[in-house]
């Protein structure tokens, strides 16, 4: 979905995270655009919680700066207190306060000089959402391990952050709370238009909840595991077999018009790229413009936006050849069998 | 055997009829001991709270002589105070030797310690998480503070109910500063060491009861007013 805005909500710019000796996160460049879902996937120890702390100012940065709605926030003591109040997290072990739930809930409500009625009526409400309706006096301490992640999230959610992190959301929850936590953050995007932005070290969920997914390496954003990856859902009419995005209809293998999956990819090498409409067999033509050029192990990578985002590998000689240049208006050519339905 | 049952004798027929005289001691040792014990609160949790949380050079060192504080006899306090305060004294001017205000200044010092080194070890304890959700959920400086303070308020609870202790039973500086000056300065443990050497063990003997059961009782009250404090 595009939206109308001036500046992205987050930007961060030459970031470097020292500890002690070891330098455990080096950012270039990084923008995050309100309203959408990001996932940031690596194992442990790549970065992601503190990159997660930076982003919700909790941590500064050895170097470099964070800029929250075009703003930058070291720099400015009063537009980084209130930026803090836009947004919160949840831990990865989230802690609830020893009290009830109720008043766990409300905390973040208190601090904000709400009255009691007001608040205990947030707290209603989102209990009811987060499916946990008559828990308010429970003790807090004797929750289960996934209602205690979803009191955190209800206790997040009561201040409707325009920013939301979520540390690895579902790393201590049984498998019937991943689906649930997963359709509350889902609505909370859809709804509220918040920006989510969750790590989690399963790939499959990631490109399951999130609109983009990074992943990190070692401190360091590297090139997603998958690519070319789309959300949507199979459609089939008499002539063929589609995986519909909601932004473009791609041609699958008819094999699949049964299956239920809301996730396809496209191979970059399998891609075809060509400045005029190319002839053949190939079901799958898009016209696109190219947004990104860069370069590395002896191929050039573009990124080529075409109604969805593309990413195509080309050889450092085609490139040349076809005299491309960022805006270059170019056609993808693929066939049906090399969309991978997941 | 037979003193001890005429003692144990005198002793009931003391509290049951609620002797004058012995529910004045005990109104007056309570009113000592819990204004020592609430100045020496006000100082020590803060004090406690800050060497606690805050990392600084010599923490160690001064943790260790907080601990070593702990262990402060009565008479040493009770006798720095006279030497301090005794009418030839720096502090003789303020005329506080055998005063109850001065009872209260050594209860103090006795039980600060004792507070301050409990809120050192509750602090902490308290879980880091603790700190980092109050902050992502906007709290400033002094809330997230509150908030360390009100998660450790059982431990804090024990720390004061300990510094309590010491300055409701203490002896030493009590008799040293406070001279048990009968209606006065006196109090159930410096009447109960002037009682049993003039060998009326059954007032001695009622008043350590009182004691034991106004400790309990204050205990009892404290433990309601905790059931009552939440985190805000």
């Amino acid at each position: 979905m595009m939206r109308s805005r001036t500046y992205p909500q987050f930007e961060l710019q030459d970031i470097i995270q020292r500890f002690g000796k070891r330098k455990a996160l080096q950012i270039p460049h990084l923008v995050l655009e309100g309203g959408e879902i990001y996932g940031f996937v690596g194992p442990n120890g790549s970065g992601k919680t503190t990159l997660l702390y930076i982003m919700n100012l909790l941590l500064r940065p050895t170097y470099g700066e964070v800029f929250f709605e075009g703003k930058p926030i070291y720099g400015d003591t009063g537009w980084r207190t209130s930026a803090q109040r836009k947004m919160t997290m949840v831990l990865q072990n989230p802690y609830l306060f020893n009290t009830t739930v109720e008043k766990n809930i409300e905390y973040p409500l208190k601090l904000r000089g709400l009255p009691k009625r007001e608040r205990l009526g947030i707290v209603g409400d989102i209990l009811d959402e987060v499916g946990l309706a008559g828990f308010e006096k429970r003790g807090a301490r004797y929750l289960s391990g996934g209602e205690t992640q979803l009191v955190a999230l209800a206790r997040a959610l009561a201040l409707s952050p325009r920013v939301l992190f979520l540390d690895e959301p579902t790393a201590n929850v049984d498998a019937k709370r991943i689906h649930q936590l997963e359709n509350i953050i889902a609505k909370v995007n859809r709804e509220r238009s918040t920006t989510v932005v969750l790590t989690t070290h399963n790939l499959a969920q990631a490109y399951r909840i999130a609109d983009r997914v990074f992943s990190l390496f070692e401190g360091r954003l590297v090139s997603p595991a998958m690519h070319n990856l789309f959300k949507g859902a199979i459609r089939t009419s008499p002539e063929a077999t589609y995986f519909d995005t909601g932004k473009i209809r791609i041609q699958i293998p008819s094999e699949y018009k049964d299956s239920e999956s809301g996730h396809a990819s496209v191979n970059p090498d399998e891609i075809i790229l060509s400045r005029k409409p190319f002839v053949s067999s190939a079901r799958n033509t898009f016209a696109g413009v190219i947004i990104q050029i860069s370069s590395g192990e002896g191929k050039v990578h573009l990124e080529i936006n075409s109604g969805e985002l593309f990413r195509v590998e080309i050889t450092n000689q085609s490139f040349r050849e076809m005299g491309l240049n960022l805006g270059s208006r170019v056609y993808l050519t693929f066939k049906a069998t090399s969309v991978h339905i997941l | 055997m037979g003193y001890l049952s005429e003692a144990l004798g005198t002793a009931g027929r003391l509290i049951f009829t609620l002797d004058p005289e012995i529910l004045e001691i005990v109104g007056r040792s309570l009113r000592i001991s819990l204004t020592a014990t609430s100045l020496a609160s006000l100082v020590g949790i803060p004090l406690g709270f800050l060497i606690g949380s805050k990392d600084f050079q010599g923490k160690a060192i001064v943790i260790i002589i907080v601990h070593t504080l702990m262990a402060l006899p009565t008479v040493v306090v009770g006798l720095l105070g006279y030497a301090l305060l005794s009418r030839q004294a720096p502090l003789g001017f303020l005329e506080l030797l055998f005063t109850p205000r001065a009872m209260v200044m050594g209860e103090f010092i006795l039980s600060l310690p004792i507070i301050t080194a409990l809120t050192i070890s509750a602090v902490q304890g308290v879980d880091r998480r603790a700190i980092l959700t109050a902050q992502t959920l906007g709290a400033g400086k002094i809330r997230v503070a509150w908030t360390a303070l009100m998660e450790a308020r059982y431990s804090l609870l024990a720390a004061v109910i300990a510094g309590f202790g010491r300055a409701a039973s203490e002896v030493g500086s009590a008799m040293m500063l406070g001279g048990n000056i009968r209606f006065y300065t006196r109090t159930m443990t410096t009447a109960i060491a002037l009682e049993t050497s003039k060998g009326e063990f059954g007032f001695a003997l009622a008043l350590g009861l009182f004691l034991l059961l106004v400790v309990f009782s204050v205990n009892i009250l404290l433990h309601l007013f905790q059931m009552r404090v939440r985190v805000r």
